[in-house]
């Protein structure tokens, strides 16, 4: 149906390529001489590596095989592939009558109509992150586990056996204490963090399986646009709000070092995950307005440093393409082994550094360390205008994000802060340094140099726009 | 010459002497989901394009011999446009596979035969698998695999990787297919 | 003015390899040869020692020419699906027959295309700048197509190698069919049986030749 251009001189071109190569490459002499013709570096690489002086024959017929062309060899070469399938496949399949369109793609395309779609995003979003993962995670189960388990049983029983078996003070502090490896460690990673993580990643699972991010990614793409990114990028964005780290590794699958960058960044300062989340979400419990301005905010400053990041990195804005798969019935025995291993995943990689924050802690402790820290950290937190003891939730920030969130539950529940002050503190450390995790696996993807700018500029920025939004919400007086 | 290219693939054994299949494939064709039904060990399956960053790596017995499989990330073709691509067309280079399964989506088999074509072209021991069989029957088609045999001079499966269903021949075919290339050598 | 056959392919010659290619062409052994003295006798060209050279006008017909030339194997090999290797020698004796006028006739016909069946470019005619402007009808760019409009893939205009590397990972190649979904917020289209989004400038790539509603 459609003719080739010229491909008689491309098969004489790559006879000559052909000819000229002596060694193996793991796949056959015409199929390299085919992609040496459209300009694969990676394979010239190889070949200039194992006979260089074949590559210098090679080099000039690619170059006037391409010149006698107006449009690209991988064009022209694909076109006469296409014509092949084409063939093929006209030899060998036969089409019934073509279905009415179904449900599914009805469905679809009501996903992807903006006037239907961005209501549809908005209660997925209630529905899957605030009702389900923060009221039954981070409600329902939180509090069965840390009550029932914890608070009534393994914390008085570790004690008492604490007290029984060890001698020493220290000892005892060390797994029985405010901060110890079980009652504060153990009970965190297990009671709060557990239940929370593991129904994000239900939630994401099903989302997942249904087919609607590629929907999604279609649908924000030219909001993504403005901050550097593509549609595409949704897909870390979204798994952040359950696991940064694990969506930093995500990040990978982006198509540019630019793209990479930028979601990067975004993902250590504005992007919370599911168990900072969780907590958070449970600090604004009984302040609506205050969970409008966080998200404001939050919002605000994900735009703002998207912006400016792909105003100031280097690079071509990129080009958004998707494929948009079927919508499927998720099974649910996948959503479950998938849930199974990413909790599993993410527990391997939490579970030893809420271990080692306790051993830390406890040290700092015992050397005064841990206290020169605190006293340290209350000048930048009175600055935001937090009580004193908000520093020691603002010391475990360093160690993971939501630990210190979790460190002003407890301080909250003293009755400790104002409304204005739990928006405030929930801003700064939802804005505040990548957990430790996340700051190995930033340091892993994009090397070294580029974490620790990257941290000591989010630790700048949290607190100046905690600095600001407490000037802001004094001055307007706002009641929170 | 293109014979001793093609030769070597096939008869220089793995690095460690053991057997080997590799998955490719486009995105989201059900690469990982067959990987599972092979090996019974679990890689990320996901309705969305771009799932599978890292390989996986698992075992199949196949007519009484033990396989390494591995899973990779999807390619659209054998020139590659990204980071995911390259990492697929290093593994098939360099891991000199006894099967390479390009599991395909069966209703756009137009689309799919692009990269069977390359991979044909490239010699490597291809089978195609015409995953997701049941949308295709749904949407009325219907695909003459001994026809499409004979046009590709390689073997073909229909497969369903959410049932099974089809997943005994496809082990079939790999067995007659590696038996019978090892009978050309000797 | 009518000039020979022969002088019209020495003519087409002469501006392949001045103007597409930028080179100095000396006379050789064509030196003497009727024809070159018949295209300096028309105006057409000069000769200066070794060189030979077009004029002004010479170089407008050289196009015309070329252009002639290509566009007949153009139909040749789509539309009368003559076998590759034919469709130069044939071409050649064909495209004597093309008049101007008919010419643009043909191009139309097929699609104004813009390069001959070996790739390279055909000069553009007046029809073809009339067709881009927006008075083409057949061909047309998938984002300037309307939602539910359909047809098949003429070509892939883009000169960005990326941007063609992705178009064509989709599966997007000449012939296939494809409809289009929607239009905003991004580009989803149905290609075969998948469907796919793009952003604006890669729609802007695929240019399809629509089915007639
Ligand atoms: N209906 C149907 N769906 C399938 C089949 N194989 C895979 N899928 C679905 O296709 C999606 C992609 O599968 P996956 O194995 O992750 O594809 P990969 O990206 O190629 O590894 C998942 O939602 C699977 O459940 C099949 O044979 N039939
Ligand atoms: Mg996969
Ligand atoms: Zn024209």
């Amino acid at each position: 149906m459609y003719h080739v251009p010229g491909w008689d001189a491309i098969e004489a071109s790559l006879d000559r390529i052909e000819s000229l190569l002596a060694r193996p490459y793991g796949m056959s002499g015409r199929a390299v001489a085919l992609l040496l013709l459209q300009g694969d570096d990676e394979i010239a690489g190889i070949v200039g590596a194992a006979e260089p002086e074949a590559l210098e024959k090679i080099r000039p017929i690619v170059a006037e095989a391409q010149a006698r062309y107006d449009d690209p060899l991988p064009y022209i070469i694909a076109v006469r592939r296409q014509e092949e399938a084409s063939r093929i496949t006209r030899a060998v399949l036969s089409r019934g009558a073509a279905p009415r369109v179904g449900f599914a793609e009805r469905l679809s395309r009501i996903m992807m109509n903006p006037l239907t779609g961005i209501p549809l995003v908005l209660l997925i979003l209630y529905l899957g992150l605030y009702k389900f993962v923060g009221g039954f995670g981070a409600g329902v189960l939180v509090d069965l586990v840390e009550d029932a388990v914890f608070v009534r049983r393994v914390n008085p029983w570790t004690a008492a056996l604490a007290e029984r078996l060890l001698p020493w003070e220290s000892a005892r502090a060390l797994i029985a204490g405010d901060y110890g490896i079980v009652t504060l460690g153990v009970r965190y990673a297990v009671a709060i963090i557990l239940p929370i993580v593991a129904t994000f990643f239900i939630a994401f699972a099903v989302i997942e399986d249904s087919g609607y991010l590629p929907r999604l990614a279609m649908l924000i793409d030219r909001l993504f646009k403005a901050i550097g990114l593509t549609g595409r990028a949704v897909i870390p964005m979204v798994l952040g709000l359950g696991c940064d780290t694990m969506a930093t590794l995500v990040t990978r699958t982006l198509p540019t070092v630019r793209e990479r960058l930028i979601s990067t960044i975004l993902l250590a300062l504005a992007i919370p995950c599911s168990a900072q989340l969780g907590v958070i979400l449970s600090l604004l419990d009984g302040h609506p307005l205050g969970l409008w301005v966080w998200v404001g905010v939050m919002g605000g400053v994900f735009i703002l440093v998207g912006a400016l990041s792909s105003r100031v990195l280097p690079g071509e804005a990129p080009s958004f393409y998707m494929e948009i798969p079927p919508l499927r019935l998720p099974r649910p025995a996948n959503v479950l082994i998938k849930t199974y291993s990413r909790v599993r995943w993410y527990f391997l990689e939490i579970f030893p550094v809420f271990i080692l924050a306790s051993v830390v802690i406890w040290a700092g402790q015992m050397t005064g360390l841990f206290d020169r820290g605190v006293a340290l950290l209350r000048h930048p937190v009175r600055w935001i205008g937090l009580p004193d003891d908000a520093a020691v939730a603002f010391l475990f920030g360093f160690f993971r994000r939501d630990y210190g969130a979790a460190g002003l539950f407890d301080i909250k529940r003293a009755g400790l802060l104002t409304g204005r002050q739990i928006v405030v503190a929930c801003t700064t450390l939802a804005l505040f340094l990548p957990c430790v995790a996340q700051f190995l696996i930033t340091v892993r993807e994009r090397g070294l140099r580029t974490a620790v700018a990257l941290s000591a500029f989010v630790f700048v920025f949290s607190f100046s726009v905690g600095f600001l939004l407490n000037k802001v919400l004094v001055f307007w007086a706002v009641p929170l | 010459m293109r014979r001793r290219f093609g030769r070597r693939t096939r008869q220089a054994a793995p690095s460690d002497g053991g057997r080997r299949i590799v998955i490719v494939g486009s995105p989201n064709v059900g690469k990982s989901l067959i990987f599972t039904r092979l090996t019974g060990a679990y890689a990320v399956v996901s309705n969305y394009p771009g799932t599978t960053v890292e390989v996986f790596r698992g075992w199949a017995h196949v007519g009484g011999e033990r396989y390494e499989v591995i899973d990779t990330p999807g390619m659209y073709s054998l020139l590659p446009v990204s980071e995911e691509e390259l990492v697929a067309r290093r593994i098939l280079l360099s891991d000199r596979p006894d099967a390479v399964l390009h599991v395909a989506d069966a209703k756009n088999l137009e689309r799919m035969l692009l990269l069977t074509l390359q991979l044909i072209e490239a010699r490597l021991p291809v089978i195609l698998v015409l995953n997701i069989i049941d949308e295709a029957e749904r949407l009325g088609m219907a695909i003459d695999v001994p026809r499409l045999e004979r046009e590709l001079r390689a073997p073909v499966c229909a497969t369903d990787a959410t049932t099974g269903r089809g997943v005994d021949a496809l082990r079939g075919r790999i067995e007659e297919y590696v038996s019978r290339a090892r009978m050309g050598r000797h | 003015m009518k000039i020979s056959e022969r002088a019209e392919e020495i003519l087409e010659t002469l501006w392949v390899r001045s103007e597409e290619k930028a080179e100095q062409v000396g006379l050789g052994v064509a030196r003497g040869n009727p024809e070159v003295e018949e295209l300096v006798k028309a105006g057409l060209a000069t000769v200066r020692g070794d060189r030979i050279a077009l004029t002004e006008r010479g170089r407008a017909e050289g196009e015309k020419v070329t252009r002639r030339h290509r566009l007949a194997e153009r139909f040749l090999s789509d539309l009368l699906h003559v076998k590759e290797r034919l469709v130069h020698p044939v071409g050649c004796r064909f495209e004597h027959l093309l008049v101007e006028g008919i010419e643009d006739n043909i191009c139309a016909l097929l699609g104004h295309p813009r390069t001959c069946p070996h790739g390279r470019p055909i000069p553009e005619g007046e029809c073809c700048r009339r067709f881009r402007e927006g008075a083409g009808k057949g061909v047309m760019a998938l984002a300037a197509m309307e939602a539910g409009q359909g047809g098949r893939v003429a070509y892939i205009q883009t000169r960005d190698r990326s941007r063609l590397q992705k178009i064509m990972a989709m599966g997007v190649l000449p012939g296939m069919p494809i409809t289009l979904i929607q239009t905003f917020p991004s580009y989803v289209f149905q290609v075969g049986q998948s469907q796919f989004a793009v952003d604006e400038r890669l729609a802007e790539g695929i240019i399809v030749r629509t089915a007639a509603r």
